[in-house]
């Protein structure tokens, strides 16, 4: 036993099998008593004042992925932009100035903007719910991580229209993003907001681990932790191996490079180029792992619903997501195999890459065999996992291709490579992703979003993602590089790239159908009650919108399908106060209650910090002086900060008299 | 439920696992820094190049002197708090600050103990931002403990500020633990190897 | 007539599906066998997701879920381990005929010439050395090679990273400052081949393209030899006006030609400028109309380029242009 166990604490929780005590169901008046309460407690406020202070990870997190979803909007449009150009041979619509600006951006925005955030912010809104609790473990840093990433956002998007936006590409390679070839603050404004987000996303990390471990509801042990928490837990250990790197080698190294003169990368004074490859390939390889494996898990609870039956193989899609999130760190020198690197080390990630098929093909065949075993029901959720089937599979065999170094020589840095990356990105991220919405929008606004227009968005989009992309393989191959702002009609490329741009198109209009979705349903779509869905986990115990507290009282969990296993009533426990917030902790490994955490409420102090920030990385820019300045700023919010969460009322260590331990409520 | 206790201590409070994130994340960039610092070297004949001094010792010695020396005070603390004893954390939280400031104004002479610029080469370059990281972490928690000494001699607390000094002390063992080995490595290796 | 042969690349597909060298032919044949195992998954697999979801194999039981009998269940495991056992083997066959063809591809012959290729922004610099250095041959943005013979080119940057990509030989390696890298190939079929840089390289990586061309030994020692002459000496009354211009004006800060006082070395060797197909990397065909168009206003072509504007007489343009057109 841990210290400050007591032989009590053990007997709480009930195994699966074990008989319940038997206790009272609570009455609805009692209920309702109790909503009132915790719902006046839980709440932050409305108004102005309530939006920049909360501390809700329901709202801090929606708000998180209406951003995101603004910037896979922007990044569209960059990418509208580019596909016209590109329609047909010099087309002259954009100089190159202009259009280095917007692929940069374009590849800025969808990786650093959109697709990490969004992911993240999925598990920030439902690894709680899916857990049973009511709040991630640090609320307050929960906020400042999203500030963080809204100075991202604003300062790239301020940029572009200045005429300073990024132009060396989202991978910003040295020397031409270096002092020499790129004066100016263009780069500085990449280098930048890359640290930003990178804040955002550790942060969130750290808040998923946190909660993961620590705010499970009793009786969750790891062994009947949902599928999608999983993939969450794997990210953001990821998230926190890999970003470090970059958010090191965009400000500290590229950054002073071209602001103190620092000689990293300046081959004169030993500094070296490819240095700069393998930092940022570092992160760079994991990062795409990291928007690809919530995907995955997202697909596992949309085939386990609506199969209508437990997924086949947990185990094995649990541990293949944890190999994955390994050997995704052994892979990325596969971006650099045109570079002189010996030949004997480009082998052994050539055999890493390859490997990495295994574990995403175990996944893919149970969910395969569990599709096989139920009776599936067709809804637009599960129609988006069978479209993932077709593309993604497309984008991962292409994969194992350019994972070979002799083929990979031919086709790297052209076209074949976007194809391939928008086939694993859009068929095993976006196609998960637009599924998980139909999936939980019910859950988080309290409506059904429609079905027949979900299904004219889903045919459009897979057609328009397959137009678009598969003839760019043939164009890689015939010789296209990338990143190029146009080309010669005698190359041929000419109808290729038209129809390219004709998918582009349709995938604009895939993409418009969703937001008319969204828009009416938001507001007359079926109201979904609960579970909608009739499926299994703690999400759909609340109410659908969830209220401010999420969970009434701690659900006690007996399996990893808590709702499957009983329709009418859930064990419960009670006893968390209802005249200070609180959430229960219980222990890491079996999900014991351990002790009563008092959570935070509102505050300014996240927003004024991320701004004293924003102060300090933006200022540092023009001059290194700012960082003082910055500091000095920050120092004063910090002590804020501290003073806040030291002002805590409560002052109890006194225990009140103990009351029942598990209640039983309607579920 | 109610019967379950509000104040706990190392890894079953959700402080302790922030704490043990930021020190993962900040561990592994300064061994990321640590592998730049190695690869660069293969674009040089010496390192410190020729032409380049040697890093000199005696303030980085006394430096390091001071902040295993903090190691005493940050440990009474940390055994003071989870025994609830408000009065010794107190007291302990005192030469905890001075040294931990006396080391973090130390840091700035570290930084020209180098005995090279940051523009002078990349050599210069890795030792000083693997130095200047340091300082900026040693920063923070030089401000964390001046805060939690101030709020423990001017208010009354809430329970959860023992905790808060508990974890403060560990972030401490991992700021000090940290810096060995990139003293080692840049201001003894160079000597050595 | 140049601009026919412009076009006229266009029927050699610069393609690594159409390679014109031993290499790129191992790496077509290992790309064939990819594809088609690879287009074989990806359409089995799919397809058997959709029948998959068809096939409602499971009976519902008493609390509502779908179930299936413990001996299908075994089988099911036994199929799923089968498939991931087969997915192993296919992956490692990949691996060992990739390493194969890596192996073979990276063993250098004995060759017969080697080529200096230096990347700039945004054009190519390509030397022949010559243990005589006064038969090394200076030249920009063409490269002859001897068909049946291995040539070795020696890759550098003289600024940012470049790439040097020929579909039809072989795969491309980088050109990275402050490393060497080299490539080599073997053209086994006489043509004129394609190549760009495949490296964003800054405002005009598009139009930073050149040509390989593969010519018999005896066609190839002829053109060598004719590169190694100094710049021709004009005759013509205009030509020998345009070389004034050259000469006079800013060109020689920044261009070569051979046996004159022009000795600036930031832009390509000119010495031989007819010789060559195209102009400005492969921006345009190597004709009169391009030529005063370029000269007047490279900006107007290929924007950004570092060349300068040459706001020129007609008449000076004139002469330019013909003096130019002697160096054969």
């Amino acid at each position: 036993m841990s210290a400050g166990e007591t032989p009590r604490d053990r007997a709480l929780v009930p195994a699966a099998d074990a008989p319940l005590p038997a206790r009272a169901t609570l009455s609805d008046d009692v209920l309702a008593a109790e909503h009132e309460r915790l719902n006046a407690l839980w709440s932050d406020g409305s108004g102005f004042w309530a939006w920049l202070t909360t501390v809700d990870h329901k709202s801090i997190a929606k708000r998180y992925i209406v951003t995101a979803f603004l910037m896979f909007l922007a990044g569209g449009l960059e990418a509208g932009a580019m596909r016209l150009q590109l329609s047909h041979p010099q087309a002259g619509l954009l100089g190159p100035d202009r259009y280095n600006q917007i692929f940069t951006t374009h590849g800025t925005t969808m990786m650093f903007l959109f697709a990490v955030p969004m992911m993240t912010a999925m598990g920030l809104y439902f690894v709680p719910l899916l857990v049973g609790a009511r709040n991630v473990a640090f609320p307050r840093l929960n906020a400042f991580g999203y500030w963080c990433y809204l100075v991202g956002v604003v300062f790239l998007y301020v940029s572009l229209p200045l005429n300073m936006g990024p132009d060396a590409g989202w991978f910003a390679y040295v020397p031409l993003s270096g002092p020499e070839f790129s004066p100016g603050h263009r780069v500085d404004v990449w280098a930048q907001l890359v640290t930003f987000t990178e804040i955002a996303g550790l942060v969130a990390a750290v808040n998923i681990i946190a909660t993961t471990f620590k705010l499970r509801a009793p009786g969750m042990s790891l062994n009947r932790l949902p599928v999608f928490v999983w993939t969450e837990l794997v990210v953001s250990f990821m998230i926190v191996f890999a970003l470090p790197a970059v958010a090191l080698g965009s400000t500290f190294m590229l950054g002073m490079d071209r602001t103190v003169s620092t000689q990293f990368f300046n081959p004169a004074e030993g500094g070296d180029a490819l240095l700069w490859q393998h930092i940022f390939w570092f992160f760079g390889h994991p990062e795409v792992y990291i928007i690809f494996l919530p995907g995955m898990g997202m697909i596992t609870e949309i085939v386990e619903a609506f199969a209508r039956r437990k997924v086949f193989g947990y185990t094995a899609i649990v541990l293949a997501n944890i190999t994955t999130g390994f050997f995704a760190f052994g892979l990325w020198v596969h971006h650099m195999f045109a570079t002189p690197i010996p030949e004997l080390g480009q082998s052994l990630f050539t055999a890493a890459s390859m490997v990495i098929a295994i574990p995403t093909g175990v996944q893919i065949f149970c969910w395969i065999a569990t599709l096989w075993a139920g009776r599936p029901r067709f809804t637009t959720a599960l129609l988006f996992v069978m479209g993932f089937f077709f593309t993604f599979i497309n984008g991962g065999v292409t994969g194992v291709m350019l994972a070979s170094v002799a083929f990979d020589k031919q086709v790297h840095d052209t076209f074949f490579v976007v194809a391939h990356l928008h086939y694993v990105l859009l068929g095993g991220a976006v196609t998960p992703l637009f599924g998980a919405f139909y999936f939980w929008f019910p859950k988080v606004t309290g409506r059904m979003l429609s079905e027949r227009l979900g299904k004219w968005h889903f045919w459009l989009f897979i057609i328009g993602v397959n137009v678009t992309f598969f003839p760019m393989h043939l164009l890689g191959l015939n010789g296209m590089p990338r990143r190029v702002y146009t080309y010669l009609r005698e190359t041929g490329w000419g109808p290729l790239n038209a129809i390219a741009s004709a998918g582009a198109v349709i995938i604009v209009a895939a993409v418009a159908v969703f937001l008319v979705n969204v828009f009416i349903s938001y507001r007359r779509g079926e109201i979904a009650g609960n579970n909608p869905w009739n499926s299994y986990g703690l999400e759909w115990v609340t109410a659908s919108p969830p209220p401010n507290y999420t969970f009434m009282y701690p659900v006690v969990v007996r399996s990893r399908h808590p709702l499957w296993e009983t329709s009418v009533e859930l064990p419960v426990l009670t006893g968390l106060s209802t005249e200070r917030r609180e959430v229960l902790v219980t222990t890491t490994m079996d999900a014991r209650p351990d002790h009563r955490h008092n959570a935070p409420t509102a505050s300014i102090w996240p927003l004024a910090l991320a701004i004293c920030m924003a102060v300090l990385w933006i200022g540092s820019i023009f001059s290194p002086y700012m960082v003082l300045w910055g500091l000095l700023i920050s120092a004063p919010v910090l002590i804020m900060w501290s003073r806040q969460s030291m002002n805590i009322k409560s002052t109890e260590l006194v225990q009140p008299p103990a009351g029942p331990i598990v209640e039983m409520v309607q579920a | 439920m109610s019967a379950l206790p509000t104040v706990v201590f190392g890894s079953r409070s959700l402080m302790w696992w922030g704490t043990l994130g930021f020190m993962t994340i900040e561990g592994w960039s300064i061994a990321l820094l640590l592998v730049t610092y190695f690869y660069l070297r293969q674009n040089f004949v010496d390192y410190p190049p020729l032409r380049t001094p040697l890093p000199s010792l005696l303030i980085p010695t006394i430096n390091l002197v001071i902040l295993l020396a903090s190691f005493i005070p940050a440990r009474m603390v940390q055994r003071a708090a989870v025994r609830l004893d408000t009065r010794a954390v107190k007291l302990w939280l005192l030469p905890f600050s001075l040294l931990s400031l006396s080391a973090l104004v130390l840091r700035w002479w570290e930084l020209w103990a180098l005995n090279v610029r940051w523009d002078t080469n990349a050599y210069g370059s890795a030792a000083w931002v693997l130095v200047g990281f340091h300082a900026s972490l040693l920063l923070l928690d030089v401000g964390d403990t001046i805060g939690l000494t101030t709020f423990f001699w001017t208010r009354p607390l809430p329970p959860k500020a023992l905790p808060d000094a508990s974890d403060n002390s560990f972030y401490w063992y991992f700021t000090v633990g940290i810096w060995i080995p990139i003293y080692l490595i840049l201001y003894v290796g160079p000597r050595i190897f | 007539m140049r601009t026919s042969l412009f076009l006229a690349l266009q029927s050699v597909q610069h393609s690594a599906t159409s390679p014109a060298s031993p290499e790129a032919r191992a790496i077509a044949h290992l790309f064939w066998w990819l594809l088609a195992v690879g287009a074989t998954i990806w359409l089995l697999v799919t397809a058997i997701a959709i029948w998959s979801a068809f096939a409602r194999r499971g009976t519902p039981g008493e609390d509502g879920l779908m179930h299936v009998s413990a001996a299908t269940h075994s089988g099911m495991e036994r199929v799923v381990i089968a498939a991931t056992a087969v997915t192993a083997v296919i992956l490692m066959g990949f691996l060992v005929f990739d390493f194969s063809v890596g192996r073979a591809l990276a063993a250098f012959p004995a060759q017969s010439l080697t080529v200096d290729v230096t990347g700039h922004q945004w054009w190519w610099e390509v030397n022949y050395e010559d243990p005589n250095p006064s038969l090394s041959v200076k030249t920009a943005n063409e490269i002859h090679v001897p068909v049946g013979e291995p040539v070795q080119f020696k890759l550098a940057s003289h600024d940012v990273i470049h790439s040097f990509w020929v579909p039809n030989m072989n795969g491309k390696r980088d050109l990275i400052p402050g490393y060497r890298s080299s490539i080599w190939f073997r053209a086994d079929t006489p043509g004129v081949y394609r190549g760009q840089c495949a490296e964003f390289c800054g405002l005009q990586h598009a139009h930073m393209a050149f040509l390989v061309v593969a010519q018999t030994r005896p066609e190839f020692t002829k053109w060598l030899l004719q590169q190694r002459t100094g710049g021709a000496v004009p005759t013509d009354s205009l030509a020998v006006a345009g070389q004034q211009v050259f000469l006079s004006g800013t060109c020689a800060l920044c261009h070569t030609i051979a046996g004159t006082p022009a000795h600036g070395t930031v832009g390509p060797d000119l010495t031989h400028l007819a010789s060559r197909r195209e102009l400005a990397a492969g921006t345009a065909p190597n004709t009169r109309g391009y030529l005063g168009g370029w000269i007047v206003n490279p900006q107007s072509m290929k924007p950004g380029t570092l060349m300068p504007a040459n706001p020129l007489q007609p008449g000076q343009l004139q002469a330019l242009v013909a003096y130019l057109e002697t160096l054969k």
